[in-house]
């Protein structure tokens, strides 16, 4: 103390100019690494659109592929897209928040719940072609259930899910303990503080880990090529809803499909070069939508944790 | 008492300050109590306004002390043996006080005594002896605050029935002389303010015993016969 | 010492901790704890980190049961019924539902002011608006917040100060009559102020409800109870009256403690 008390104001002021030399330096080379990807992504976005817009018009959208590039469109690859990820949603989201919330509020803490964990966590990082090939197998050969819609969407809901029992998980933790223990210290029972106060409060970010999930999902190739998705396909699913009762109707979920990723591969691999510039438009309107769902991401969780604060 | 320490020094060297400032202030009253003794025996006026210059000191001891204790409970919240502490001392002090008091009214009436001319009353050894069983039992109070010595508070407790007996033999003393000769009632009723000092500087002594015991076993002996004496408060919930 | 004090056996009985021990796993947190906790009165529990006085709070509402691997021994008997809190064929929601705890953080949910302190009516399966407008409002009064937020009930509760929030905490814990409060070191969030006003509510709660506080600030301790308990490493070193515990304790280890001496 003593010592440190006689050193000269300028040695010491030397030191502090030493170490926010150290904080400017650091700065600059994160805002290069962050530049780096940025400036990637954008070259890539911006390519993209350059190259496919003279084929965004709104023909493009209602139009069914064609051996005619210039006549070609995404329709019947946008409308399988979404319906597959609709049952993907329908199929992931009870699942993992169920198997979220089991494992954090009712699992007791022994080796099986351990190796369920361990295995979770492996299961993210499982490639996604593997899961194809167990969908293969399981879905279409053993369950009968066909190249269809909803093979397509369970498989992608089994690629998520540990995305998605992560997140729940991560959000349920992210509630105090004391919030917990307030409820129960008011005689609510498990379900009671499962149902008022885990799912509601952790519900933004629920909902962030199931689109991000999804999004992911959607630029899936491999695993849906693996089950057996057309690559050219010039007709719809049966529409889901109809005009005599019960106005719903679930034929859609046997249909075959194609999805976007596997459309844009597609024209890619023609020698014609039209065909590359309906890949690009595609590909931007690909790209387009995952940053839409990104954007919804992050509107909801501010939406729902506006009104949740501790 | 206080074998352990606090966490905090500074509140430690604050109590020891309360402590021996009550001791010092205790030792300049016993001087001051012999010195008016003396005033009365010899009327040397000299050392009377002693006396009366001593006083001051006496009282600005007291709101110096009383001041301590009540920045101590202000920024310390004493509890327990502290706390019976500081009220302890803060009362012991207003009875130091008094004495001081005490002490000066005995110069007044030793002035008075002596500045009259006429017949006087041999009863200066009297008195003198019960002025010094009443400074002895201040040291003594001294002593068992200084030492937190309940046995020998409770001693002086006991032994202020002899300043009493004293009194009142002074007073029986004071009755006949007046009787024989009238002239003498003057002197005699100035005696009896001495004697009454002397007598309620012993009271004050056994009521800074009293402190004592409360400080020590935290019960409240005041206007209790000497059974309660015994640190029997334990049983009284 | 202002009211003669009546013998501890005249004083009604609200719990009795008797022969109780705790373990987390196989550490004993709690050793032999005997204690009575008298009706309508505030009882405090003192004592250094660790002492086990937190443990032995959440003991009487079974919060421990919420945790694997915690196990008692002995028994906590409620009063009048003398109903062992702690025996194994007591369900813990049972206890939580007949006895409230304050929390050391304030911790209202993320919900309305009336939703939190309905909530625990709520799960008591009471939902006519009316009854729950009635019970909301007498709760809220008696944890002196009304005034402040009657016109506001559908405000979040986290837009509150820190004292009002605890003050809500408190009316959620009242709304549901307990026989029992149980503070958890009420104050230990809140600035002087705002603990200064919880101070003067549990005061005036004693009128209604009988009272167990944890506090690490002694002279809170002082200030609010009637009763005293001073607890040193999972074991009970006195208990007695809150007066007699900080004027001249018995035990050379409470005196050191509450003096701040070493110990």
């Amino acid at each position: 103390m003593a010592r440190m008390a006689r050193k000269d104001i300028g040695e010491i002021r030397g030191i502090i100019a030493r170490a926010k030399r150290l904080d400017v330096i650091f700065g600059v080379v994160g805002v290069l690494a962050l530049g780096l990807g940025l400036l990637t992504f954008a070259t890539l976005f911006v390519d993209m659109a350059l190259d496919g817009y003279s084929r965004l018009t709104p023909d493009f959208f209602t139009e069914f592929p064609s051996r005619h590039a210039e006549r070609a469109g995404i329709l019947s690859a946008w409308v399988g897209t979404t319906l597959v990820m609709l049952v993907t949603a329908c199929v992931a989201v009870p699942l993992s928040v169920a198997a979220g919330i089991y494992l954090e509020e009712y699992a007791p803490r022994n080796w099986i719940t351990d190796i369920i964990e361990i295995n979770i966590a492996n299961l993210a990082g499982v490639p996604s072609i593997i899961y194809g090939l167990l969908a293969l197998g399981l879905f279409v050969y053993e369950f009968n259930l066909g190249q269809s819609i909803l093979t397509a969407g369970l498989t992608l809901a089994l690629l998520i899910l540990p995305v998605v029992i992560v997140a729940t998980r991560e959000a349920i933790r992210s509630i105090p303990s004391h919030i917990r223990e307030g409820a129960y210290a008011l005689g609510a029972t498990k379900w009671q503080v499962v149902q008022h106060h885990i799912l509601p409060y952790s519900m933004g970010g629920i909902m962030t880990g199931v689109i991000i999930g999804m999004a992911r999902a959607i630029g899936e190739t491999a695993p849906i090529i693996t089950i057996g998705a057309l690559t050219f396909i010039a007709f719809l699913p049966a529409s889901p809803v109809t005009g005599t009762f019960p106005f719903l109707s679930f034929e859609w979920l046997q249909s075959p499909f194609t999805v976007m990723p596997i459309q844009i591969f597609n024209w890619t691999s023609r020698p014609d070069p039209n065909f590359h510039a309906n890949a690009a438009a595609a590909g931007f309107v690909l790209v387009l939508m995952t940053l839409i769902m990104n954007g919804l991401a992050i509107w909801l969780r501010y939406r729902i944790r506006r009104n949740i604060k501790w | 008492m206080p074998h352990s320490e606090h966490f905090s020094k500074q509140y430690d060297s604050d109590l020891e300050d309360v402590r021996s400032r009550v001791l010092q202030m205790g030792g300049v009253v016993e001087a001051q109590i012999l010195a008016a003794i003396e005033c009365f025996s010899s009327g040397d006026t000299e050392r009377m306004t002693e006396v009366t210059d001593t006083e001051l000191r006496v009282n600005a001891y007291e709101v110096d002390i009383d001041d301590l204790c009540v920045h101590i409970v202000a920024r310390r919240q004493p509890a327990a043996r502290d706390l019976r502490l500081i009220m302890g001392v803060s009362k012991a002090v207003t009875d130091l006080e008094r004495m001081g008091d005490e002490a000066e009214k005995i110069t007044r009436m030793a002035r008075l005594i002596h500045e009259r001319k006429g017949p006087q009353i041999p009863l200066q050894a009297e008195v003198r002896r019960s002025g010094d069983l009443a400074v002895a039992q201040l040291r003594h109070a001294l002593d068992a605050m200084a030492r937190l010595d309940p046995d020998e508070a409770e001693r002086i407790i006991s032994e202020d029935a002899l300043i009493d007996t004293e009194f009142r033999g002074i007073l029986r003393q004071l009755i006949t002389f007046m009787m024989e000769d009238p002239r003498t009632i003057s002197t005699a009723l100035e005696i009896i303010w001495v004697a009454k000092a002397i007598e309620r500087i012993g009271d004050h002594a056994k009521n800074i015993a009293e402190q004592v015991i409360y400080i020590v076993r935290g019960t409240d002996v005041r206007h209790t016969g000497k059974e309660r004496r015994h640190g029997v408060a334990d049983e009284e919930h | 010492m202002a009211e003669p004090k009546p013998a501890l056996d005249t004083l009604p009985l609200k719990a009795r901790a008797s022969a109780l021990d705790f373990y987390y796993g196989d550490f004993q947190a709690l050793k032999k704890i005997d204690m009575p906790i008298y009706e309508k009165r505030v009882t405090a529990l003192i004592g250094p980190s660790g002492c086990g006085k937190s443990t032995f709070l959440r003991c009487f509402n079974r919060m421990h049961d919420l945790y694997p691997g915690n196990r008692y021994v002995g028994e906590i008997s409620l009063h009048p019924d003398n109903v062992n809190l702690l025996d194994k064929s007591v369900d813990p929601i049972e206890v939580r539902m007949r006895l409230s705890m304050v929390f050391q953080k304030p911790n209202p949910f993320p919900k309305t002011i009336f939703e939190n302190v309905a909530y625990g009516l709520r799960v008591r399966g009471v939902n006519r608006r009316a009854v729950l407008e009635e019970k909301v409002e007498e709760a809220l009064r008696a944890a002196a917040l009304w005034n402040e937020v009657k016109d506001r009930l559908q405000d979040m509760a986290f837009n509150l100060s820190g004292g009002q929030q605890q003050r809500l905490c408190i009316a959620r814990a009242l709304a549901t009559e307990p026989e029992i409060l149980l503070f958890d070191e009420p104050t230990s969030a809140l600035d002087p102020i705002a603990t200064a006003s919880i101070e003067e509510l549990i005061t005036e709660l004693k009128q209604r409800v009988t009272i167990l506080i944890v506090t690490h600030n002694m002279q809170q301790a002082a200030r609010v109870s009637d009763f005293t308990a001073y607890m040193y490493i999972g074991e009970l070193v006195e208990f007695g009256w809150t007066d007699d515990i900080f004027i001249k304790p018995k035990n050379p280890q409470t005196e050191a403690y509450i003096t701040g001496r070493f110990g």
